[in-house]
């Protein structure tokens, strides 16, 4: 067999034993953790409605096929112009229902499964968030900032907010751009409870993987939800040309960069053939 | 998972196993055929002004930005540790920034070279073309993140690095992946596309400088001038013969 021909089938071999072994081991989650990462963030069951409904005997409100249809694709049941769905937008102040990431029907089910067992039980273990509701204070307020910013490592190893979202009262050069900036997010929540059960699990696509096994605690939540309070009250959207000073700043560390380049290698390098053939032309070998 | 994710699947969960065996075997393969084509064919020699305002800036530029990419990889606790204070988080990304400026400054001045001498010309080949188009958009996509979606030092320590880990323990999670902005999700690609390509192009360098020079007995390269000095380098040619 030619070599070329050998090493196609080689690469083909251990490309489909790779596949096959990557494949076979897609993680399994139970109903519980699904429903905690995908769901608490927005509904309790039996503990009374977040900025989603209260999930407690929703099977007996609304049928099983709509509830999965609306769990699988909630912006598509709304977009069709459905009734019951428009109802719900409504009761949740306009916050739509985003898409749940890798939503199947067989996860659906079983969340169905789990929020009708526990609407059974008298008090669910999805009742509501542990966040203490005690008043918030001034050292409650820096201790968020801090943990906002990382000065305070996030207990369970998670990254700080600081990574991806920005603040109004940050200043230098503000806060990461992946996310949105969260000066005023306590004003969109309106209530710290609803904020709090959000920060127990943040659900949106981005975060969910981040968190999932980094939790943030609820001593950390108190905190945060202190600082964004403060902020909403206190400071305005960070609306700074921030990318650009960072980018100006980066073109003068390149400069410099470049003109210690030239110093170094002023006498080298460059001048090596250069060199040579002058010495040729001298007369020399 | 749902049947919307099968291309990032396809993606980011399998073309990187064809990305890895690719570079594994054909390495190998081009190594034991053609051991002598392990090379970058250095074009100093051929353009000797130009030459330094690209080759210089773009391998400072490009080794410390990889650097960075390995560490945030391999011990991402140290980047998050580092960034725990904003003045450190906004040092190390200038610094990222100007790494990936140098990159491209340098790279943008070698690809030019290459494209308005002749005599580089005819040394190109169609897949150092290829490869510089690659190249250049990947360093375009690292830039436009850097700069748009900061801070990616602390996101991608905490949120694609556990992604790259997934795929090394055999057990894919392209969770992290799939809601990236696309300029992410590009500069992710194209970089499995350059694991991919990597063993036929003159970027095998990588794997042989400057490696053996770390620990071979030093080498002293000169040129012979007169004959004096040809008369000087046989004898001590034919003395450490007699001492071996």
């Amino acid at each position: 067999m030619p070599r070329t021909r050998r090493t196609t089938r080689c690469c083909a071999l251990l490309a489909a034993l790779f596949l096959a072994v990557a494949a076979g081991r897609v993680a399994a989650q139970t109903p519980a953790d699904d429903f905690k990462q995908s769901c608490s963030s927005c509904h309790t069951i039996g503990g009374g409605p977040l900025t989603g409904p209260d999930l407690k005997n929703v099977a007996k409100r609304k049928d099983r096929a709509w509830l999965r249809r609306f769990i699988l694709d909630p912006a598509g049941v709304l977009a069709s112009g459905d009734p019951y769905a428009k109802e719900l937008l409504a009761a949740a102040g306009g916050v739509q229902m985003p898409p749940v990431a890798g939503m199947t029907g067989d996860r659906a089910d079983a969340l169905l499964d789990l929020i009708e067992a526990e609407s059974a039980k008298e008090r669910s273990k999805f009742a509501g968030s542990t966040v203490s509701d005690r008043p918030l204070t001034d050292d409650d307020v820096e201790h968020g900032r801090a943990v906002f910013l990382g000065t305070t490592r996030l207990e369970n190893g998670g990254p700080s907010c600081v990574s991806c979202h920005a603040m109004g009262d940050i200043g230098w050069l503000g806060g990461g751009r992946l996310g949105p900036d969260l000066t005023k997010v306590f004003e969109r929540y309106k209530d710290r409870r609803r904020l709090a059960a959000w920060l127990t699990a943040p659900a949106t696509e981005t975060m969910l993987p981040t968190f999932k096994d980094h939790p943030i605690s609820d001593d950390e939540i108190l905190g945060l939800v202190a600082y964004f309070r403060h902020a909403a009250a206190e400071s305005e959207e960070d609306t700074a040309p921030r990318a650009l000073v960072f980018i100006l700043l980066g073109l003068a560390g390149t400069m410099g960069a470049l003109v210690a380049f030239n110093n170094v290698w002023s006498g080298r390098f460059r001048s090596v053939r250069k060199a040579l053939v002058e010495n040729v032309r001298k007369g020399g070998a | 998972m749902g049947s919307a994710n099968h291309l990032d699947f396809l993606l980011y969960g399998a073309f990187p196993y064809i990305a890895m065996v690719l570079l594994l075997v054909v390495t190998i393969q081009r190594y034991r055929q053609r051991a002598y084509t392990y090379s970058t064919l250095s074009s100093q020699f051929l353009e000797n002004r130009q030459h330094f305002w690209g080759s210089v800036p773009f391998h400072y530029g490009i080794l410390f930005v990889l650097l960075g990419h390995f560490v945030a990889f391999l011990v991402p606790r140290s980047i998050l540790w580092w960034n725990s204070h904003p003045a450190r988080l906004y040092i190390l990304e200038i610094t990222a920034l100007i790494g990936g400026l140098l990159s491209l400054i340098g790279f943008v001045s070698l690809v030019l070279r290459r494209g308005s001498n002749n005599r580089l010309r005819a040394v190109t080949t169609p897949s150092d073309w290829i490869l510089s188009v690659m190249l250049l958009v990947q360093i375009a996509t690292g830039l436009g993140v850097a700069v748009f979606y900061g801070w990616g030092s602390s996101w991608f320590a905490s949120t694609l690095a556990p992604y790259l880990w997934s795929l090394v323990k055999l057990n894919p999670d392209v969770a992290a992946v799939v809601p990236m902005p696309w300029l992410v999700k590009a500069h992710i690609l194209g970089a499995f596309a350059l694991v991919a390509f990597f063993p036929f192009t003159r970027l095998v360098h990588i794997l042989v400088i400057p490696n053996m020079y770390l620990w071979r007995r030093t080498q002293v390269v000169r040129w012979y001038g007169t004959n004096q000095g040809r008369v000087e380098h046989r004898k001590r040619s034919a003395q450490d013969q007699q001492q071996r």
